[in-house]
């Protein structure tokens, strides 16, 4: 890769938040600037290069008619990263795929809902093949650096295989289960530090989960410590709707063979 | 005088590789290079067929390679012969001559050739396996007095997959070495036989007391060259085989390459069938 | 040297005093656990905590530790070795057996030598147990609630002071200019005696059997159905191991600058429980159920860490028993071995 690639960011179906978490990056690390070339980038410029080698992808795939200008970012870049959960997983775009599309509609637009199109939201893995995700929600800033450096040095991103649990412990935080409340750690994939459980907050998946999550057991604790059936669903719904329905419907809950 | 290269790991880090530098990168297949490396004036790899080194890229990580030159041909460095299979072979794909490279080692305990002298050898590796079976085999060839009939059955995948064609075409045209080779796919161009590893078996005769086989290859390959052994009756001491694992460190610290209560880093990888056959593990 | 009284009074002092010389870490709360970490005065620790949510072997082989340091663009690499001088306050003696493995799998066959470095540097001092800290510890089961020989100074709890035993030169180096450490008089080794024959009734042996025959146990139980009993459960989360003071698998990986000219080598923990850990190139994992990696985990606890140390593998901290959100304990799994080979009809389906 040439020394200073140039980078360019998209959004569909996303809250921006991801791209200004980005913005959050660069001024932690200046060096960015000096690795990169930023050639299009709606949260910090103006004008808007068309010449790209990287594309760096926001938001989930949420209507047909996003299928085309995603192709065509495809087209035109050598790499795509898939930033952030809702590009990633399709993220809490998802929650609605459970429910009957038209009356998602009409609850959001009221009676304007026939002015717009939408379908399952997805990730955009399920539209063109991306080379790379930073997960998220938002994204690690750290990650990102983590992701961009890789990228620069011509190696595939990497993201870490093993549940948050890990990071957790390796912080020492106290576990939440011990402090009285419940977290989706052991099924999470890590990368964020464990950010929400050391401040507190149980973990609700943002990043996506971890490969072969034993989740029916992760149910049968979560139950044991008080949560009700439609609280636990609520959990599994906000982040992990697409994944958790991609494995119903390969037809294992729980693909990992358990012996 | 010459340091060996492991004396370097006692101070002031186990972790800590020594720069070589790639003499000559020959490719082999479209999977595969050949790697000819050489140690700083002075200091010399020491190893024994069956040993592996950790090569580091730095900024990038490590990975264990087997040795694949004999140590009677050291010519003042040794060779790694890498298939591309990720992150860290990828990039030792894109060196050049001149490139520094980082190398710990060497590791783990090699095939004991001294008991093998005076034997049969039946040599059986199976794709990427040739490379440290190439080491045991141009050493036994270099010594080749020491040693009663040389036999080389190497599967590949298909033709393009062969490795070290040259030195397979040069060992049978020795005479003293018999060679056969198979692969799993023909193509227009291949006239040999066609079949997996186990289907050369038939060919040869042994005498199972007097024969030493060696055998290296994927996971999957073992059980069933394993049965064809067993089935011509050599004893299970006298079927040698090296176990592939994950591994971080080298040195039996890191745990990741343990198979039940040995460390492949250090008892390995090469093991007697007998050493390894009662671990659920192994196999 | 002759035991010391150290007035709990004059602990604050002490800490202060050691403060100039050394790090000064001991257990400090954290919703309603305790975290060792650095302290400045003894208002912020408790001696008497019941356990770590880490062991202090964190301060031996840190979570996270640097092992190279190079440049790419020059051929420049070196080891880094480092850390402060430092004393581990209030080690408790099942963490102090676990050091002690820990001090021989490091100084076997090839030398850690970073893990070595921090050992020399570090003056441990350990604390006598009086009561069980946690429903899961076994500690009396498994021999360790006295220390083992590896002490620098070890403390008792004589209620308004501590008896202080020097283990080493190391440990008597803490005493010197802590005037109010006074040496032990007659009423005090009596004190001591009591408090010493009051504790042991306090701890229950949890063990069903002698912990001598757990390596042959556990030789006979490869095949149990117990491991994929406990596999099915298991949520590979791996915070038993993590949690573990004999634990030391670790992963090492690179990290380079954004020029990408200046990295370092790192180790961090890692985990025989995790999916990945025994995958190599291509795909090919060796352990791919959990109910084989659960087997490892205690193969190595109770048997492969014995024949290859002698020493047990597990200290029976609790620790792993405490954190696991299936309730996966080392107890209950080698009772339940214990109670499947002599007693097979009296086996509970879901033991472990
Ligand atoms: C004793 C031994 C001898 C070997 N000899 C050869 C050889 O002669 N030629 C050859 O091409 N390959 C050999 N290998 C396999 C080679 O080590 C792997 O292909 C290599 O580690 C893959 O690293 P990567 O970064 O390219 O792949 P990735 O898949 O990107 O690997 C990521 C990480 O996984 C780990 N890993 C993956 N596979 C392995 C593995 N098989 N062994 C250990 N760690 C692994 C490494 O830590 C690596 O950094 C040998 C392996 C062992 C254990
Ligand atoms: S708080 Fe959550 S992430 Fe942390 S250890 Fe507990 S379950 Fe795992
Ligand atoms: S702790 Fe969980 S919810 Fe919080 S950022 Fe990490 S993955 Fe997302
Ligand atoms: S803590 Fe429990 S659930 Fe997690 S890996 Fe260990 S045994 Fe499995
Ligand atoms: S296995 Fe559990 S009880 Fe035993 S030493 Fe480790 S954490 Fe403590
Ligand atoms: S397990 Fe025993 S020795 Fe360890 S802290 Fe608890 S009571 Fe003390
Ligand atoms: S490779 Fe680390 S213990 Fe064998």
């Amino acid at each position: 890769m040439s020394a200073k690639p140039k980078i360019a960011f998209y959004e569909f179906t996303s809250c921006e938040g991801c791209q200004l978490t980005v913005v959050d990056s660069l001024q932690l690390y200046p060096e960015l600037l000096e690795a990169v070339d930023i050639v299009r980038f709606r949260e910090a410029m103006s004008e808007m290069g068309d010449d790209y080698a990287i594309a760096f992808i926001e938001g989930s795939c949420s209507r047909p008619s996003d299928e085309a200008p995603i192709k065509a970012i495809r087209e035109k870049a050598a790499l795509v990263v898939a930033l952030g959960a809702c590009a990633h997983l399709g993220g809490i775009n998802t929650i609605r795929n459970r429910h009957d599309l038209g009356e998602v509609r009409r609850f959001v637009y009221g009676d304007k809902a026939e002015w717009y199109d939408t379908y399952p939201a997805r990730p955009i893995s399920a539209v063109i093949k991306v080379d790379a995700a930073i997960p998220g929600c938002p994204i690690d800033r750290h990650e990102f650096v983590r992701t961009v450096k890789r990228l620069l040095q011509g190696r595939a991103p990497e993201l870490p295989d093993h549940p948050l649990c890990v990071e957790c412990k390796l912080k020492e935080n106290v576990c939440l289960y011990l402090r009285g409340t419940t977290c989706l750690g052991p099924i999470v994939r890590a990368g964020c530090d464990a950010i929400c459980p050391t401040y507190g907050d149980s973990c609700e998946g943002c990043r996506g989960l971890v490969p072969n999550p034993n989740i029916e057991h992760l149910k049968e604790v979560l139950t044991e410590h008080g949560l009700s059936v439609d609280q636990t669903l609520a959990k599994m719904t906000q982040f992990l709707t697409y994944q958790v329905m991609e494995m119903e419907a390969a037809g294992h809950g729980d693909p990992q063979p358990a012996h | 005088m010459v340091t060996a290269l492991k004396q370097t790991l006692i101070d002031p880090s186990i972790y800590l590789p020594t720069y070589g530098v790639v003499r000559n990168v020959r490719p082999m297949t479209g999977m595969e290079k050949l790697f000819d490396i050489a140690l700083p004036e002075g200091m010399s790899l020491g190893h024994k067929p069956g040993q592996f080194v950790e090569v580091s890229l730095f900024g990038v990580g490590e990975a264990p390679i087997s040795i694949c030159s004999s140590p009677s041909r050291s010519n003042g460095g040794f060779q790694l012969c890498v298939r591309r299979a990720g992150d860290l072979t990828g990039l030792l794909h894109t060196l050049t001559p001149g490139s520094p490279i980082g190398i710990r080692g060497p590791f783990g305990t090699g095939f004991p050739i001294e008991r093998f002298r005076g034997k049969d050898m039946l040599f059986a590796p199976g794709g990427l396996g040739l490379a440290p079976l190439r080491s045991l085999i141009n050493q036994v060839l270099d010594e080749r007095s020491d040693f009663g009939r040389v036999i080389i059955l190497y599967g590949a995948r298909s033709p393009a997959e062969l490795l070290f064609t040259d030195e397979l075409a040069a060992w049978k045209a020795r005479g003293d070495v018999e060679v056969h080779l198979t692969v799993d796919r023909g193509d227009e161009n291949w006239k040999g036989n066609v079949g997996v590893i186990t289907t050369l078996f038939p060919k040869v005769e042994v005498h199972p007391r007097n024969t030493v086989a060696v055998t290296v290859g994927p996971p999957v390959m073992y059980r069933f060259v394993l049965m064809e052994l067993l089935g011509k009756g050599l004893p299970d001491g006298s079927i040698w085989l090296s176990l592939e694992r994950r591994m971080k460190c080298g040195v039996g610290k890191c745990g990741h390459c343990q198979i039940n209560h040995l460390y492949a880093c250090q008892s390995g990888p090469s093991f007697s069938y007998a050493q390894i056959k009662h671990l659920g593990e192994a196999l | 040297m002759n035991p010391m009284i150290i007035p709990k009074a004059a602990l604050d002092d002490w800490v202060r005093l050691l403060r100039s010389s050394y790090r000064v870490v001991a257990p400090r709360p954290l919703h309603g656990q305790h975290v060792f970490g650095e302290v400045g005065s003894a208002s912020e620790f408790d001696l008497g905590y019941p356990t770590s949510v880490l062991p202090p072997k964190k301060y031996l082989f840190p979570a996270r530790e640097d092992l190279l340091k190079f440049r790419t663009d020059a051929q420049q690499v070196e080891a880094t070795i480092d850390g402060p001088r430092t004393v581990v306050l209030g080690v408790h003696t099942c963490d102090m057996h676990a050091m002690q493995l820990l001090d021989r799998v490091m100084a076997t066959g090839y030398s850690d030598q970073h893990y070595l470095a921090h050992r020399n540097k570090t003056t441990l001092v350990s604390v006598e147990c009086l009561k069980p800290c946690t429903a899961g510890s076994f500690c009396k089961s498994m021999g360790t609630l006295s220390t083992p020989e590896v002490f620098d100074l070890h403390l008792t709890d004589l209620g308004d002071a501590y008896a202080a035993e020097v283990g080493s030169d190391r440990g008597a180096a803490l005493l010197p200019g802590l005037k109010a450490a006074r040496p032990f008089a007659d009423k005090d080794t009596a004190r001591l005696n009591r408090v010493m024959s009051e504790k042991w009734p306090r701890f229950p042996l949890r063990l069903e059997f002698d912990v001598t025959e757990l390596p042959s146990l556990l030789s006979t139980s490869y095949d149990s159905e117990l491991w994929k009993e406990l596999g099915e459960r298991c949520l590979a989360c791996a915070m038993c191991t993590n949690v573990c003071p004999t634990c030391y698998c670790f992963n090492v990986m690179d990290e380079v600058d954004l020029t990408l000219k200046s990295g370092k080598r790192l180790r961090e923990w890692d985990s025989c429980q995790l999916d990945k850990f025994a995958t190599v190139a291509g795909g090919h994992n060796f352990r791919t159920a959990r109910a084989a990696r659960q087997r490892h985990r205690f193969f190595r606890k109770g048997k492969y860490q014995t024949d290859a140390f002698g020493l047990l593998g597990c200290v029976g901290c609790g620790r792993c028993a405490e954190a696991c959100l299936v309730h996966i304990t080392p107890v209950d799994t080698f009772n339940e071995l214990y109670r499947r080979q002599h007693q097979p009809a009296a086996a509970t389906p879901q033991g472990g």
